[in-house]
């Protein structure tokens, strides 16, 4: 995420950029067209016949280690949950998943004009770190607490680079920024519009006013107030606590440029506030007596991670006795998950235009300058979203061809390309350069003011639409 | 190696990244599974598997089940102001 977009441009290659559009797009396409081409001769159009999308035979090329209670060996193995003698080997899907990562880094490095067997030994090693990144987020208790596998992986790199160095001949495949481009025009895929207006009014009020306001806000009282120097870490952690979590701070991060080290912060604080919310929210909600839904909508909207936010809901509803808290809450964040595309491209144009702009240099024109300076793959990430959007209010065929190359390969594809990369950024990462912001305590207490306000204005909103002006006696 | 490691200036590389791994692996190996088996963590795994959520999610295509608008909200939810 470093401020080099064009820094490794290679005379003979593509951009980094445009090849990150390429290959993200053409596998996008690749799993559409295996899909079109696996499509089911009976019920094709019915929800309820595949309610995860069309089946994909790309699903079997790509998997990741399962959860794991005691022996990692476990992990290699899916157990049927209704019958657990049926037992499906995951081995070999997961060791082609690392194929995936070996050939989109190849690829990357033949159409940026590099030479393939400097980069290959290094993608090999990069691949084989991120299955065990996935297996140590697969151990239950790390999996079932939501401590994501991107923290795993910045933990792997970082024991590495702070214990016996990146070795040598793992640089030329060190290509993280490439591979989280890619994953993020693969991302597209997954934000689709439709799923914004799923809740209606109230939901797009929750999460359309509260959202941005708490985002510009903590971002403003960043920069403003607490001073802190870097505008990219402000923009990061405002985003990551704002909008979903994780997923968020990798979109933004990559559209403002943020620095590794900037990146790796703001998902530690996002992750390990996430853990606490998961567990606290709900029996506050229960003890305040908040009304369920509304206490399901505060949830959506405020805790970061989409996982953590149906496990809360879930607990909340468990107690509670009832399925509604979790619904909603599961169908207000997605409605955040789906913005991200829209504010990922909103937060490239102003940064392109307005905070990257160098007042000394020569004049041109605003829209000239923050096109030169846009981030062109946030293109390739928009675009796969308006296309795969656009599928999928087509018709109801098209929304299951849709979803099941999301659920069978896309979106396999991408956890696989982020903990890769996430690995390249931990064997890149220095902390010492974060030193005097850490140690001055200004990021966590701006994720602690921002997470304040984000509870504050999301408790007000969901009450005011599904408590009081769009509730017509909810009861079941 | 690209630069020189961070900590620990005067062990041996290879012994620090030994060290590291004897760490990593004890916490996963050994804290970890007794972690889980505490009664409050045993009973949030088991009623996470019973509901078949996955919390590690990172955007709603991972979950175990799509959230899709609730059939309670159409009936009791008024959506849109023009609408029934």
């Amino acid at each position: 995420m470093a401020a080099d977009p064009g820094a490794d441009v290679h005379k003979r290659g593509l951009h980094e950029d445009s090849a990150a559009i390429l290959i993200g797009v053409a596998l996008v396409a690749l799993a559409l067209a295996i899909g079109w081409s696996g499509r089911p001769t009976e019920d094709a159009a019915s929800r309820k016949a595949f309610p995860k999308g069309w089946p994909n035979r790309l699903a079997a090329t790509i998997d990741k280690p399962q959860t794991w209670s005691d022996a990692p060996k476990q992990a290699l193995v899916v157990i049927d949950k209704k019958d657990p003698t049926k037992v499906k080997p995951v081995a070999i899907p997961i060791l082609l998943g690392m194929t995936w990562v070996v050939g989109i880094l190849a690829a990357g490095t033949l159409l940026r004009g590099r030479s393939l067997p400097e980069v290959l030994p290094g993608a090999c090693c990069l691949a084989l770190l991120g299955g065990l990144a996935y297996l140590m987020a697969a151990q239950k208790v790390i999996n079932y607490y939501n401590l994501e596998y991107p923290l795993w992986a910045l933990l792997v790199g970082l024991i590495i680079s702070n214990t016996i160095g990146a070795p040598k001949w793992l640089e030329p495949a060190l290509q993280g920024e490439f591979l989280i481009k890619t994953g993020l025009v693969v991302f597209g895929a997954e934000v689709l519009f439709s799923r914004l207006l799923e809740l209606g009014l109230p939901g797009l009020l929750t999460s359309w006013v509260v959202t941005p306001i708490v985002l510009v806000v903590t971002y403003l009282f960043g920069v403003h107030w607490l001073k802190i120097p870097s505008k990219s870490l402000c923009m990061v952690i405002a985003a990551d606590m704002s909008v979903c979590g994780v997923s968020a701070a990798i979109a933004t991060g990559a559209a403002c440029k943020a620095k590794k080290e900037e990146l790796s912060l703001a998902i530690g604080l996002s992750l390990l506030f996430t853990v606490a919310m998961m567990v606290a929210m709900p029996p506050f909600i229960q003890w305040a007596e908040i009304d369920p839904i509304v206490g399901g909508a505060w949830l959506g909207g405020t805790i970061d991670a989409t996982g953590a936010v149906v496990a809360a809901g879930e607990m909340l509803g468990k107690n509670l006795d009832d399925k509604r808290p979790a619904e909603v809450a599961a169908t207000v964040k997605m409605i955040q998950n789906s913005m991200i595309g829209i504010i990922a491209f909103a937060v490239a144009v102003y940064w392109a235009g307005w905070v990257d702009r160098d007042a000394s240099g020569p004049k041109t024109s605003l829209a000239a300058e923050a096109w030169r300076r846009f981030p062109k793959f946030i293109l390739g990430f928009i675009g796969t979203s308006i296309v795969c959007s656009w599928l999928f209010t087509m018709s109801p065929e098209f929304a299951l061809l849709v979803d099941g190359a999301i659920n069978g390969f896309t979106s396999r594809l991408r956890g696989w390309l982020f903990c890769v990369g996430f690995i390249c950024m931990g064997l890149q990462t220095n902390f010492r350069e974060l030193a005097p912001t850490l140690a001055s305590g200004r990021p966590l207490i701006l994720y602690c003011l921002g997470q304040a306000l984000n509870l504050v204005l999301s408790l007000a909103m969901a009450s005011l639409t599904f408590g009081w002006l769009f509730r017509q006696g909810v009861t079941p | 190696m690209t630069r020189p490691a961070g900590i620990l200036p005067t062990i041996p590389p290879g012994l620090r990244l030994a060290f590291a791994t004897a760490i990593l692996a004890a916490v996963w190996l050994v804290v970890l599974p007794t972690v889980g088996r505490h009664p409050a963590v045993d009973r949030h795994v088991r009623l996470m598997e019973a509901c078949d959520v996955n919390p590690s999610a990172m955007v709603y295509t991972e979950l175990e089940h799509l959230p899709l608008r609730p059939a309670w909200i159409d009936r009791h939810l008024v959506l849109w102001p023009t609408g029934n």
